[in-house]
């Protein structure tokens, strides 16, 4: 299945050619979770990537979608 | 360790050493502690009684990083209640090298008359009047003084806001470049300054009287350490020096909880144009700087300076907080209007978040229509003319619901919400109900216990304990002068180690790990004390009504925390 990922923080720059406006289409094994996807991109958990589709931050056992607009960003801990 | 007194009705400066009740409290610890014991809770905030206090962290002036916060302390004339609010740039570290813990603020000039507090490099302190510096803005102004006592001098200042005892009035003070853009912003301290007849305060950067070290080697030692948490943790090592705080715009949005349009969506359309990513792209593009040194010995660099189109600075540090106020609570999402707004503050000095919480709110009561920037920045330009519509925001976001008697009036005990929506963040809920100094996001910050998905933002269990551990951890990191963002290097053990062992190295001590929260619950005993005998009761540890009855979008949540429970957020 295909999920399209937009990647925030510094995550963009470890694509070459990534693009922020369009994100990125990512193909994963049909019901991946969170956790193979960021294997998968190799977002490591000592990095801190958080993952968020429709407003809700998901669980690393969190079973994705296909078609899933899949926004990751870096743990944050407030401003 | 020497507390300068200033009497601002004789205009008579004393050194004392500093008594024992207060020996080895710095930042937040010795302004709270002081208030709850010398200023009659129930005084007018904006009257003789009330003092200023102006204290270093207790690292502050030492070679470890990010230790350059100043606290400054006083009964607030915005909430009624004690209130803290303290801020970066170069002064804390200055205070630090001379070995002066404290200025203390007492009595009153007489009406019309202004003065400037100059500590020079011998730490010998004097009155000066200001007469020529009345209202002026603090850009004017921090430009005048440093010419007039050196560039190696930093300031705290307030403008005409602070003149005119506004309540949101800040107190504004120079960065490493010596502009003053960074803020004691929040609870009208600006207003308390001025009511003293205080215009600025000038400290030379070259004292070399500071306080000694009990083991200097050790202290050498843990500061290494330390510096290489904060290095080596991905926000402050990577995230912060790459983005700053407008980092936190994309995270925010993606959870649902940024408040928009006064805090009616949880998502504000369009955020990406306003977030910490489009950020550095328009500074980079533009030749600006997106990875300032903004405070003295920070490694983090989450500062930034915007510059216009044509490359000429407008504002440092264009900041998460003030993003949302002055952009996603108003739908203004254009950088430009949003930085400009930034400066108008700052040069005025009142607080961002306020201020941008009360332009929303009078946009919402159809006074201007959302998204309209030039309407915004008028509105904010009528607190430096002090006309009558000025001064109602300048009072801020509190002052400007009544004037519009308008239903949604996102405070707590009088002082603005911040960035974080208390129905899509639980736990952020109790932090700006419970407080002591009104809603506030530094007082206990939950949104790294969401992100590490140990607690569930949109559910009530377990909140009350993650806003008690962080109100309490909050109150012990303001003590010491380190800067909020780096102190979540804290959260690695290698971290909080080694900070535990400079501050040993600091004072000879044997602290153990549960030393540094007991000096938290301390603070936080004394300010609600001082709180409870000013006529606070947990009747007021409650959001306004709307947060608790209006469903926010896109999680069509309440605030789901019952009244018991709020009120058990302090059971220590
Ligand atoms: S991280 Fe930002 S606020 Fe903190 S000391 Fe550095 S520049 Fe100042």
């Amino acid at each position: 299945m295909k999920v399209r990922v937009k990647l925030f923080g510094i995550l963009g720059q470890r694509f070459p050619g990534y693009h922020h406006e369009q994100g990125m289409e990512v193909e994963i094994p049909d019901g991946a979770r969170v956790k193979d996807l960021l294997a998968h991109l190799e977002i490591l958990k000592s990095f801190g990537g958080v993952v968020a589709v429709e407003g809700k931050l998901l669980a690393e056992d969190a079973r994705l979608e296909n078609g899933a607009e899949v926004n990751i960003f870096q743990s944050v801990f407030g401003g | 360790m020497k507390f300068l007194k200033v009497d601002m009705s004789t205009k008579s400066v004393n050194v004392e050493d500093v008594p024992q009740e207060y020996m080895g409290l710095g930042g937040r610890g010795l302004t709270s502690i002081m208030i709850n014991a010398e200023v009659p809770a129930t005084c007018d905030p904006l009257g003789p009684e009330n003092k200023l206090i102006v204290a270093p962290g207790v690292l502050s002036g030492t070679s470890l990083v990010n230790t350059s916060r100043v606290s400054i302390g006083a009964k607030s004339p915005l909430t009624g209640t004690i209130k803290e609010s303290n801020a970066g740039g170069t002064v804390a570290a200055a205070l630090g090298h001379l070995g002066i813990t404290a200025i203390i603020f007492e009595n009153q000039a007489p009406d019309g008359e202004l003065y400037i507090f100059r500590i020079d490099e011998n730490g010998d302190a004097s009155l000066i009047t200001a007469q020529e510096y009345k209202g002026m803005g603090t850009y004017a102004l921090s430009e005048k003084l440093l010419e007039t006592y050196g560039e190696k001098s930093s300031v705290l200042c307030i403008g005409p806001a602070g003149e005119q005892k506004l309540t949101a009035a800040s107190i504004q003070t120079t960065d490493v470049d010596g502009r003053p853009c960074r803020a004691a912003g929040r609870g009208g301290l600006g207003a308390v300054m001025g009511s003293k007849g205080l215009k600025a305060i000038v400290v030379d950067q070259r004292g070399k009287s500071a306080d000694a070290i009990a083991d200097p080697e050790a202290f050498k030692e843990a500061a290494k350490a330390f510096a290489k948490a904060v290095k080596e943790h991905p926000f402050t090592g990577q995230m912060l020096p790459a983005l700053g705080t407008a980092g936190m715009v994309a995270p925010v949005n993606s959870m649902g909880a940024f408040p928009t349009l006064n805090a009616t969506q949880g998502v504000m359309e369009g955020w990406e144009k306003i977030s910490g990513e489009a950020l550095a792209k328009v500074i980079q593009e533009r030749g600006g700087n997106p990875s300032h040194m903004g405070c003295a010995q920070c490694i983090v660099h989450c500062s930034n300076e915007f510059v216009d189109k044509a490359g000429k600075y407008v504002t440092s540090s264009l900041e998460y907080e003030t993003i949302w106020s002055m952009g996603g609570m108003t739908g203004i999402d254009d950088f430009d209007t949003i930085a400009q707004l930034d400066r108008l503050c700052d040069d005025i000095g009142v607080d961002t978040m306020d201020t941008g919480v009360a332009v929303a709110v009078a946009m919402d009561a159809g006074y201007k229509n959302f998204g309209d920037g030039e309407a915004a920045i008028e509105m904010v330009e009528e607190i430096g003319k002090g006309t009558e519509f000025g001064k109602i925001l300048g009072n801020g976001a509190a002052a400007i619901g009544k004037h519009f008697n308008h239903k949604r009036v996102p405070v707590v005990k009088g002082q603005a919400i911040a960035a974080y929506d208390p129905r899509a963040m639980q736990g952020n809920a109790v932090t700006y109900a419970t407080s002591p100094m009104g809603a506030d996001h530094t007082a206990g910050n939950v949104v790294g216990e969401y992100m590490s998905r140990a607690l569930d933002p949109l559910k009530p269990e377990g909140q009350v304990e993650a806003s008690r551990n962080t109100q309490i951890a909050m109150a012990s990191v303001d003590c010491t002068g380190l800067c909020l963002l780096a102190s979540f290097a804290l959260t690695t053990p290698e971290g909080a180690e080694a900070f535990l062992k400079a501050m040993n190295a600091k004072f000879g001590t044997q602290m153990g790990p549960d030393d540094i929260p007991a000096l938290g619950i301390r603070v936080l005993k004394e300010e609600l004390d001082f709180n409870r005998r000013a006529g606070f009761t947990a009747a007021d540890d409650r959001l306004p009504q709307f947060f608790y009855e209006e469903a926010l979008p896109p999680h069509n949540k309440v605030v789901l925390i019952s009244d018991e429970e709020m009120d058990s957020t302090f059971d220590f």
